[in-house]
């Protein structure tokens, strides 16, 4: 699979042929946010920077029917009724393209859950085996990221299956996977030639610009030996206001909610999306809830995704380092300072 | 108007149990001529009726909403209608910046005994919400919904 | 002495008798402010006070009601303070607020447009021009040209609502004549229509409109997320979305202070605040009242008259 080049003036038509094969969803302006839409030949597609939500709803809809029923009465005898049932699995063929590598690196987070040995979530891993990525390579890192933290970089490949990268004049495509080869048949393409070394210039270079990370190994210990330290976490969680913005904005986030929407005879059960800072998200019917305040719920969102997650599934971290939840958070509240500040902490006395 | 004639329109109306609603029947013992475009949900006070109710009528198809209590001074919980009275009179004045018609809500008040002014608002409104027409198209998430609704009376 | 200076030892001051005094502080980059909750002295070290400061942070006091709380406000938020007292969702004797004239405060959204706030290196303010450093270069830019929106209009730069107030009181402007509100509705129906719909496909609803406003005060009970009665589904059409937030606005009707917490706190940058400026427009002209300004008045809403001045009734 050779690496190719395109250049910046041909990518609408490029993306006009690939939106031919595959619902193909692209950054879009809206407004002062960037989201990810269906191509549309009309519309520019901003590729320059990250854009404002992941495309995680590509895979993982915010809302999504698992399946639809209805109660059906029988005319010969009209007291009972019987429900009829049918799953929704969703097997368009979908491309992603203009998604960082740590928005595509979220799905990883994702797999080791819903494509567990003992648990497959069917409705997840159709989207997720027909999706594919043709993934932005960042040339510069903004000050939120911090993808080399958690094991990753501006040029990571995990979970895409092209990467692209901005040189001069146009964009090196280089494929990862065997779909991404097939999606890089186009007439419109030239071989990348010496243009390779070029884009591995700019992974270098913004793979420096991230600067050093720090040592989290220690990380999931100290989240665990905090976890009773409620002063800790009311302090760093103070000026949470308790939304769910930096949950919604995250690519790894993948805690779901399931509810019965029925109108008349007929429904459907949703999965929707979930979001820890809420406080019904551990809500219990008998009115308790393990996690009433909004310390509690910070807790678990840092101790899942550096703690509890890492713990059960070799240590690979919960999040992808793409800095959303601290650049769109409405009162800045950021999640390395956290992580460093548990990492620091000295053990509260024992009583 | 009337469904006879295969263009009613979709009118909900919110009235008052103890004034209204009497007036309502008032209307029909007396057999007074009424179009038949309104549906009326019977409420305890026009107090009870939180702005949402309305909103949501509009937002779910209905082609107007009718709100109608007791006279001022009149109530039988001697002041729900008057905190009513500034809610629906601002909720009125919201609707066009959401980019719905002010027109296609009012409210009124008609006592129990006022069977012949009953009748007189209900044709009133009516006309005037033939006049503005149908309600701006449903998106299809809900012309689903009330098609199920409609698929479970049937 | 500058107004820092001044606010920090008026705070050093009071702190031994208060739980917490709210203020700000740096946050991730030199644009972006954060809550600082100060509890010794060297937490009030770490205080900022300037046009970055953008946060309203009355939001935080009702959660904190059993708390000796000083919170700092500009004049904006200090209604927001007034209205909570109004509605009994705070006590007096409680809350010591620190005052101060704001001159408004920077829309970063605005400064958006014209940097790439992703690499920005530096940002400070000196006196009325806002310097940001991105990528090498300054640009500097006057603070009236971008400040927010609600700053150009504001007719309470001066705290209402002060125990320790610093600094010299700034002359208040003329009234507000919601020109905004006039030219959106001077567009047809169905432009408006139009343009919320649009603007709400791309909600995620994360709520972080309600939860930024300091008097969303329902808090974990909210209507949106009540299964009985079922007023919003979890289905994420464009619909329920917008049902929200006109839910949201009706519930703001005559109490809203116009912070613009709701619109600035949009991940998405949705334009909230005009539905509630809105109703402000009418609350003013149906009441004469504006919210946040009185601790003794009564919310429109939650008052009657039995003759209504200004409420023309249709007869029929």
């Amino acid at each position: 699979m050779e690496a190719k080049f395109i250049p910046g003036d041909k990518v609408p038509a490029w993306l006009a042929e690939l939106a031919k094969e595959r619902r193909t969803a692209v950054p879009r302006r809206e407004g002062e946010a960037v989201v990810f839409r269906p191509f549309a030949p009309d519309q520019p597609v901003p590729l320059g920077r990250q854009a404002t939500t992941p495309p995680k709803g590509s895979v993982f809809p915010q809302c999504e029917p698992l399946m639809v029923f209805r109660y059906e009465k029988d005319p010969a005898s009209p007291d009972t009724s019987q429900v009829r049932v049918k799953e929704t699995i969703d097997e368009t063929p979908r491309l992603v393209v203009g998604g960082r590598p740590c928005d595509a690196r979220g799905f990883a987070t994702f797999d080791r859950v819903y494509d567990a040995e003992d648990v497959k979530d069917l409705n997840y891993l159709a989207r997720r085996e027909h999706t594919a990525f043709i993934t932005m390579a960042c040339p510069r890192p903004s000050s939120t990221c911090f993808c080399h933290w958690v094991g990753s970089g501006p040029a990571d490949t995990e979970c895409s299956d092209v990467l692209m990268t901005p040189v001069e004049g146009g964009y090196v495509l280089e494929p990862v996977t065997e779909t991404g080869g097939e999606l890089l048949g186009s007439g419109l393409l030239e071989d990348a030639g010496k243009r390779l070394d070029e884009a591995h210039v700019v992974h270098k270079r913004a793979a420096e610009g991230l600067g050093e990370a720090p040592d989290l190994s220690e990380t999931p210990g100290k989240l665990l030996e905090l976890f009773d330290d409620m002063g800790f976490w009311e302090e760093v969680s103070a000026k949470c206001i308790s939304c769910g913005a930096c949950t919604y904005l995250c690519p790894t986030c993948y805690c779901f909610n399931i509810t019965d929407e029925a109108c008349g005879a007929e429904g459907a059960r949703l999965r929707t999306w979930d979001n820890c800072m809420s406080y019904q998200f551990t809500m219990e019917a008998s009115g308790h809830n393990p996690r009433p305040t909004k310390a509690h719920r910070l807790k678990n969102r840092v101790g899942h995704k550096f703690s509890y997650y890492p713990t059960i599934h070799g240590g690979a971290i919960a999040c992808c380092g793409c800095g959303r939840c601290i650049k769109h958070c409405p009162v800045s509240v950021d999640i390395r300072e956290i992580v460093l500040k548990a990492t620091a902490a000295e053990p509260a006395e024992q009583e | 108007m009337p469904a006879a004639t295969g263009d009613e329109l979709r009118i909900v109306g919110f009235l008052c149990n103890w004034c209204s609603y009497g007036g309502a029947d008032t209307a029909g013992v007396g057999r007074f001529q009424q179009p038949t475009d309104l549906r009326i949900i019977r409420v305890p006070c026009s107090g009870r009726i939180d702005p949402l109710f309305i909103l949501r009528a509009l937002f779910h198809g209905a082609d107007g909403v009718l709100v109608s209590g007791c006279h001022p001074r009149d109530c039988h919980y001697s002041e729900g209608n008057l905190y009513a009275r500034r809610r629906l009179e601002v909720l009125k004045r919201f609707l066009p910046i959401l980019g719905m018609d002010e027109r296609r809500f009012e409210y009124t008040w008609v006592s129990a005994s006022e069977g012949k002014k009953w009748q007189t608002v209900v044709h009133k409104f009516t006309e005037a919400i033939h006049e503005l027409g149908p309600a701006p198209a449903l998106s299809e998430a809900q012309v689903a919904r009330a098609q199920a609704v409609a698929a479970d009376a049937a | 002495m500058s107004l820092l200076d001044e606010m920090k030892g008026r705070i050093k001051e009071r702190l031994p008798e208060l739980d917490v005094v709210i203020g700000w502080q740096r946050g991730f980059d030199p644009l972006h402010a954060t809550p600082l909750f100060m509890r010794g002295e060297e937490d009030v070290d770490r205080l900022v006070l300037d046009p970055l400061c953008v946060h309203n942070l009355a939001t935080y006091l009702t959660g904190l009601r059993d708390k000796k709380v000083g919170v700092v406000v500009k004049g904006c938020d200090s209604r927001s303070v007034i209205e909570l007292l109004q509605e009994k969702l705070l006590d007096r004797e409680n809350i010591t607020v620190f005052g101060f004239p704001c001159e408004g405060v920077v829309s970063l959204k605005k400064i958006a447009r014209e940097v790439d706030l992703d690499l920005v290196e530096d940002a400070r303010v000196e006196g009325d021009t806002v310097k940001v450093t991105v990528d090498g270069g300054e640009k500097s830019f006057p603070l009236a040209e971008v400040a927010a929106d609600k700053c150009g209009r504001c007719r309470y730069h001066n705290a209402l609502l002060s125990d320790e107030f610093v600094g010299e009181p700034v002359t208040e402007p003329e009234a507000d004549e919601y020109a905004d509100v006039a030219e959106f509705e001077s567009r047809p129906l169905e432009e408006r229509a139009g343009h919320w719909r649009e603007a709400m496909q791309r909600c995620i609803r994360c709520y972080a409109c309600r939860n930024a406003c300091p008097l969303c005060v329902c808090r974990d009970h909210c209507v949106a997320h009540c299964r009985d009665p079922h007023w919003i589904t979890e289905q994420d059409t464009v619909d329920e979305k917008w049902f929200f937030q006109v839910i949201h606005a009706m519930h703001l009707a005559g109490r809203c202070t116009e912070c613009g917490e709701c619109e600035r706190a949009c991940p998405v940058g949705i334009p909230l605040l005009l539905l509630k400026r809105k109703l402000n427009k009418e609350v003013e002209e149906l009441f004469d009242y504006r919210a946040g300004t009185k601790v003794e008045a009564t919310p429109p809403l939650m008052a009657f008259q039995v003759e209504e001045e200004n409420i023309n009734e249709r007869g029929w």
